[in-house]
């Protein structure tokens, strides 16, 4: 009994005179339990959608109507530079494009067939690259026809869906998560590689001879970031091949697009690896950091998991300085979507920015650090 | 005849770490040309100074001048002046002894040629195939010729060597001191830490540092005259001693 007591003591002072690991034992529940609490929700507050309403005419402006009328559905008619009615193939670019999640096909005998036969058909095309937000956006537009079916009850006439299911037809969930998963893993290889390596030489204490050396802090971290950018693109394409061949994933778009902007990716995880070095006293505490730091927000409030829509403002206004929220959207559009360069002209410039902000602090908290010391 | 500017002027020196007093208001001088050893035991606070003056450990309060200038002004300036070996040796274990050496020569602005040139040295005492095998591999007296070398690169005027002689063979020892004893003949000062009190004899002047506090400093031989002792061991069991009581 003494000698295990002899075991506890010595843990217990393990524990508590390690404060930053103290720190990071009880911050980080709270911290999960805080984003968690408010991440996971299947409820969407924002479904954007494309009325095409071939009928005109009282039922199915009435439809239209009843979903302007739902506080969910934003519904779009009319193209925003010309306010000429949107043609189908323009509502589809909208799809592809991410802007939208659905089109309402109202075909134009709608109410002709409600008059003769008793029943209609209504065409829904789903963005299927999510398939959890597609699952949603379907049972959303169920119920608004359903409702819109029941206040028709006294005529006795009823509502067919049509469904197209666009960029995922069969619904495959690895559609949806592996891309997520690519984006996921590329943060987090990116951010330990700069992050461990510098831990390292802290541990080691070679960064003293670095610091005393005429090199300058900016040198130091781009020295740092240049080689590692490689081996994370290289990275990149060993894992897009294995989703390719292994998992079977369609790459429908350009694999240089989805390289170039896995470059600014990877930069802005580098450069997230460097500014968590600077705080982690080992490779443990880096590792650790890390992690955490890349897959609680990559998974939670990138969009990965759980629909943007779906966060509370706060955490949504968060996911606009997560680089994975910019990067899960290229990637599932290049990828499944056949999305191009030119679509993610924000998104690019918003990674652009990032890895800047990142680099830019990453060096000055370096600097901050090497002078602290002196 | 004019005093020289001291290569290192160490004035009241403080350092703490929290409650704890690493240095407490140390003073002193290192000349140029000269070896001063910087003797004590583990923990008394060699390390700590030495950190001090290279910048890489903040000053509580004091001053350290190098060659004239204040190191927290002229930090940039007095790098250049600075060569620095520290304890650990810091090298890169998964690199060869030759790669340390490039990647060192690089950092320091060498251009490949007078590398190249510098290399001929090492090569005299090193085998080219000791050379090619990791650092993490090599014998520890071979660790440390080639951290010497590396510290050497840029021609620093003032050399300081943290504990250069812990964990390598009497015969390595030896040979390091010659190695000391040459850069003294080409005219760079240096102060060399050590807790093997038997290396003081190599020194110019020691200077013996416990608790933080210098408890005694000179050459070696003024110093045990003063003291009436035969040896070091007994000047610094000594010195600890009467430093204790008062």
């Amino acid at each position: 009994m003494g000698r295990i007591k002899a075991i506890i003591v010595k843990e217990f002072f393990h524990i508590l005179r390690d404060p930053r690991s103290l720190t990071l034992v009880f911050i980080t529940p709270l911290v999960m339990i805080f984003i968690l609490g408010y991440s996971i929700s299947y409820d969407l507050n924002r479904i954007d959608a494309v009325v095409i309403d071939h009928a005109q005419s009282r039922w199915s402006k009435a439809l239209s109507e009843t979903f302007a009328a739902n506080r969910i559905f934003v519904i779009q008619s009319r193209a925003a530079d010309t306010g000429n009615p949107l043609s189908l193939a323009a509502a589809e670019q909208l799809l592809r494009l991410g802007k939208i999640k659905e089109i309402i096909v109202i075909p134009a005998d709608f109410s002709r067939r409600l008059n003769a036969h008793g029943q209609s058909e209504v065409g829904l095309v789903i963005d299927g690259s999510d398939t959890n937000v597609a699952n949603l956006v379907f049972q959303y537009t169920e119920r608004i026809l359903l409702e819109f079916t029941a206040a028709m009850k006294g005529s006795g006439q009823l509502l067919k869906i049509d469904t197209k299911i666009f960029f995922n037809p069969e619904a495959r969930s690895q559609f949806f998560f592996i891309p997520g998963l690519v984006a996921v893993i590329l943060l987090m290889i990116s951010a330990m590689l700069t992050s461990l390596s510098i831990a390292k030489e802290r541990e080691t204490g070679s960064i003293s001879l670095l610091f005393i050396s005429p090199l300058k802090s900016g040198e130091i971290v781009l020295g740092k970031t240049l080689p590692y950018i490689m081996v994370a693109l290289l990275d990149g394409v060993i894992i897009l091949l294995f989703a390719r061949f292994w998992f079977g994933i369609p790459l429908r778009g350009s694999l240089i697009v989805l390289m170039l902007f896995a470059l600014l990716y990877i930069i802005s995880g580098l450069a997230l690896g460097i500014l968590i070095s600077t705080i982690a006293p080992s490779q443990r505490v880096a590792m650790l950091a890390t992690l955490l730091s890349t897959m609680l927000p990559s998974f939670l409030l990138s969009g990965f998991i759980f629909p943007l829509d779906s966060l509370s403002p706060i955490l949504q206004a968060i996911s606009y300085i997560i680089p994975a929220t910019y990067f899960l959207r290229i990637i599932r559009g290049v990828i499944l979507k056949g999305a191009e360069l030119k679509h993610f002209l924000f998104e690019g410039v918003m990674m652009i920015v990032l890895s800047m902000v990142l680099l830019a602090a990453a060096t000055s908290k370096f600097n901050q650090q090497r002078k602290a010391v002196q | 005849m004019s005093t020289p500017v001291p290569a290192i002027a160490v004035s009241d020196l403080h350092k703490s770490f929290g409650h704890f007093q690493a240095v407490k208001g140390i003073s002193f001088d290192v000349l140029p040309g000269e070896i001063v050893g910087f003797l004590g035991p583990n923990g008394a606070g060699k390390t700590t100074t030495i950190k001090m003056i290279t910048g890489l450990l903040k000053i509580t309060s004091g001053t350290i001048r190098i060659g004239g200038l204040d190191n927290r002004k002229h930090l940039a300036a007095i790098k250049k002046k600075l060569g620095y070996m520290s304890q650990k040796f810091s090298l890169y274990a998964l690199l060869t002894a030759m790669e340390n050496i490039e990647f060192f020569g690089g950092i320091s602005g060498l251009a490949p040629h007078e590398l190249r040139a510098r290399m001929h040295v090492m090569a005299e005492q090193v085998a080219p195939d000791v050379l090619r095998q990791k650092i993490q591999d090599v014998p520890p007296g071979i660790r440390q010729k080639v951290a010497l070398f590396v510290c050497l690169l840029p021609e620093p005027e003032i050399i300081l060597l943290d504990e250069p002689t812990s964990g390598v063979d009497p015969e390595a020892r030896r040979n390091f001191w010659n190695e000391i004893y040459g850069l003294k003949k080409r005219g760079k000062t240096l102060l060399v830490s050590t807790h093997n009190l038997d290396e003081a004899e190599y020194c110019d002047r020691i200077i013996i540092i416990h608790n933080g506090d210098i408890v005694a400093s000179g050459a070696p031989d003024e110093l045990l005259r003063r003291h009436q002792q035969v040896n070091i061991e007994a000047l610094f069991e000594n010195a600890i001693k009467n430093h204790g009581q008062n």
